[in-house]
């Protein structure tokens, strides 16, 4: 997860949503990202989207099947999902998904539970380092210091139990 | 005094049956078999008005049936049904049944101050409408139950009643979903692919933005509106699958269309321009000025209909309409929910769905 959240400093640095994420397969990182939604003009560039593309890279370039990667694939991501994300991992069958904070705005479980309409196989959970993503987050959307003291940062709906 | 107990009772249940024949209709507007094309409406505008019980009694002598009413109002004013009339042929509205017990209904508005003097004491339980109705067929059905009030919206009328467009406006559309069909054709046949076509339109300059086509067996997140919306990023100097440079065709931005798909242009060339406004400026401030951020104020028109990932990602994109022809198992727009309905997300946009359905379900 820390190296997750490297990535979403990294967005935030780059005015980007400061949401990061990586894929790992066989004890092995095989995608690591962040958003670029400002940056390709795109607003569907999230990380995890992002990461998917990295993932059929990985498979092409080793001649690997990626129906069976993603199958067993476990993410790590600074922020819940939101709907398309978790559609598009779900429809993946993703092993696991492991979230930081809830996502309000858009989020797969929270917003929408996308997990009612797909029946997906993913375990989901989330609360992991929540305080800290959901402090990036505001960071973003306030534009506030980012050298402030998190413990100034207000931070709400965090579900530490989940995990 | 038990048995006129009964009576009452008796009364109140026939007075409930008689409001059971107030049924259900089946006519949703999701079901698309029906008509055309026709718009994919939220579950609150194509089921009845939720409905609520009731206390209702008579008013003892009509001559104080204004009185009755300022009395109630002033002593007894309920929030949530301000939108019914407090009276109806000499019997006045209470309050709703979940307050207390018919039985404890006078003790219940003396404590309130209420003289209920003015009442019969021959207390009934109503079914009325639990909501404003927000469409004239609601309101109609609720306005038997119990007098309503009822603002009519003049846009969510037209769209209920499926006369939003006129004909001229209805060759447009199909004329849009026949480039979809004809995308879906060429890039299916061209990539061995499912045949899925998209195509995102701008309404104000009436002229194809950009296109997209399944592309699943090499990416299986390249569902063709995910395509289409990543080649209006390409138009506005973006793009995250295929980066081309700008292209310029009749003083318009056509890099939203590979190349490969140029014979589109040719043939619909009587009706339709295809590219997009060409932003000299790189600065982004100027190119939200022209109005080319994401899919604002365009259409997408998708011969079927997009799955939970690809209307979440209409949303993101915030785009203004969606068109789609067939319906899909693994649709989000109408067929497993209506992502577009979602309360809490900041954008949303209408569905139409059923253009050139035939066509497309063949393709």
């Amino acid at each position: 997860m820390e190296i997750a959240f490297t990535y979403a400093r990294d967005a935030l640095r780059n005015q980007e949503v400061p949401v990061g994420c990586i894929f790992v397969y066989n004890n092995e990182i095989i995608a690591k990202g962040r958003n670029t939604v400002n940056e390709t003009r795109n607003a569907t560039r999230h990380a995890e989207m992002n990461c998917i593309d990295d993932v059929i890279a990985y498979c092409d370039e080793k001649s690997i099947e990626s129906k069976y990667v993603f199958e067993n694939v476990s993410i790590y991501v600074t922020v819940e999902p939101c709907i398309m994300c978790a559609a598009a991992l779900y429809n993946l069958k993703i092993k696991q998904i492991l979230f930081g904070c809830r996502n309000d705005r858009f989020g797969g479980q929270t917003v929408f539970d996308v997990s009612t309409v797909l029946n997906p196989v993913t375990d989901v959970k989330g609360g992991y380092r929540a305080d800290e993503a959901m402090a990036l987050l505001k960071e973003f959307y306030k534009g506030t210091n980012p050298s402030a003291p998190p413990s100034k940062v207000k931070i709400k709906s965090i579900d530490t139990k989940l995990v | 005094m038990i048995s006129s107990k009964r009576r009452k009772l008796d009364s109140m249940s026939t007075s409930i049956n008689n409001v059971t024949e107030y049924s259900k209709t089946d006519e949703c507007a999701s079901d698309c078999s029906k008509v055309l094309m026709h718009a994919v409406l939220p579950d609150d505008l194509c089921e009845d008005t939720p409905l609520v019980e009731v206390y209702v009694d008579d008013i003892s002598d009509r001559k104080n049936i204004s009185k009755a009413v300022v009395a109630i109002n002033s002593t007894f004013p309920v929030q949530e049904l301000l939108h019914l009339k407090r009276v109806r042929n000499g019997k006045v509205l209470l309050f709703p049944k979940s307050i207390c017990e018919l039985s404890e209904v006078h003790q219940f508005l003396m404590k309130k101050g209420f003289d209920t003097s003015l009442l019969a004491n021959n207390i009934q339980i109503v079914r009325v409408a639990k909501l404003p109705p927000k469409i004239k067929s609601q309101y109609e059905k609720v306005n038997k139950l119990w007098p309503c009030n009822f603002h009519s919206n003049k846009y969510l009328e037209r769209l209920v009643t499926n006369s939003l467009f006129d004909e001229n406006e209805m060759e447009l559309h199909r004329k849009c979903m026949e480039i979809a069909i004809d995308v879906a054709k060429h890039a299916g046949n061209k990539y061995n692919s499912k045949k899925v076509g998209a195509v995102v339109f701008d309404p104000k300059l009436k002229s194809v933005v950009a296109i997209g086509y399944d592309l699943t067996n090499r990416n299986p997140c390249k569902h063709a509106a995910m395509v289409a919306i990543d080649n209006v990023a390409v138009t506005q100097n973006g793009g995250a699958w295929d980066k081309r440079e700008q292209v310029i065709v009749n003083s318009l931005n056509t890099s939203g269309i590979p190349k490969d798909f140029e014979f589109l242009r040719d043939k619909y060339a009587k009706t339709i321009s295809f590219g997009c406004h060409v932003s000299n400026d790189t600065d982004d401030c100027k190119a939200f000025e022209d109005g080319a951020y994401l899919c604002t104020n365009y259409y997408a028109y998708v011969t079927h209909e997009p799955c939970v990932m690809c209307a979440m990602a209409l949303v993101h994109s915030r785009i203004n309409k969606v068109f789609f022809g067939a319906k899909s198992k693994i649709g989000g727009l109408c067929t497993l929910c209506k992502a577009q309905t979602i309360k809490d997300l900041n954008h949303h946009y209408e569905v139409f769905c059923g253009l050139l359905e035939r066509e497309c379900i063949n393709l």
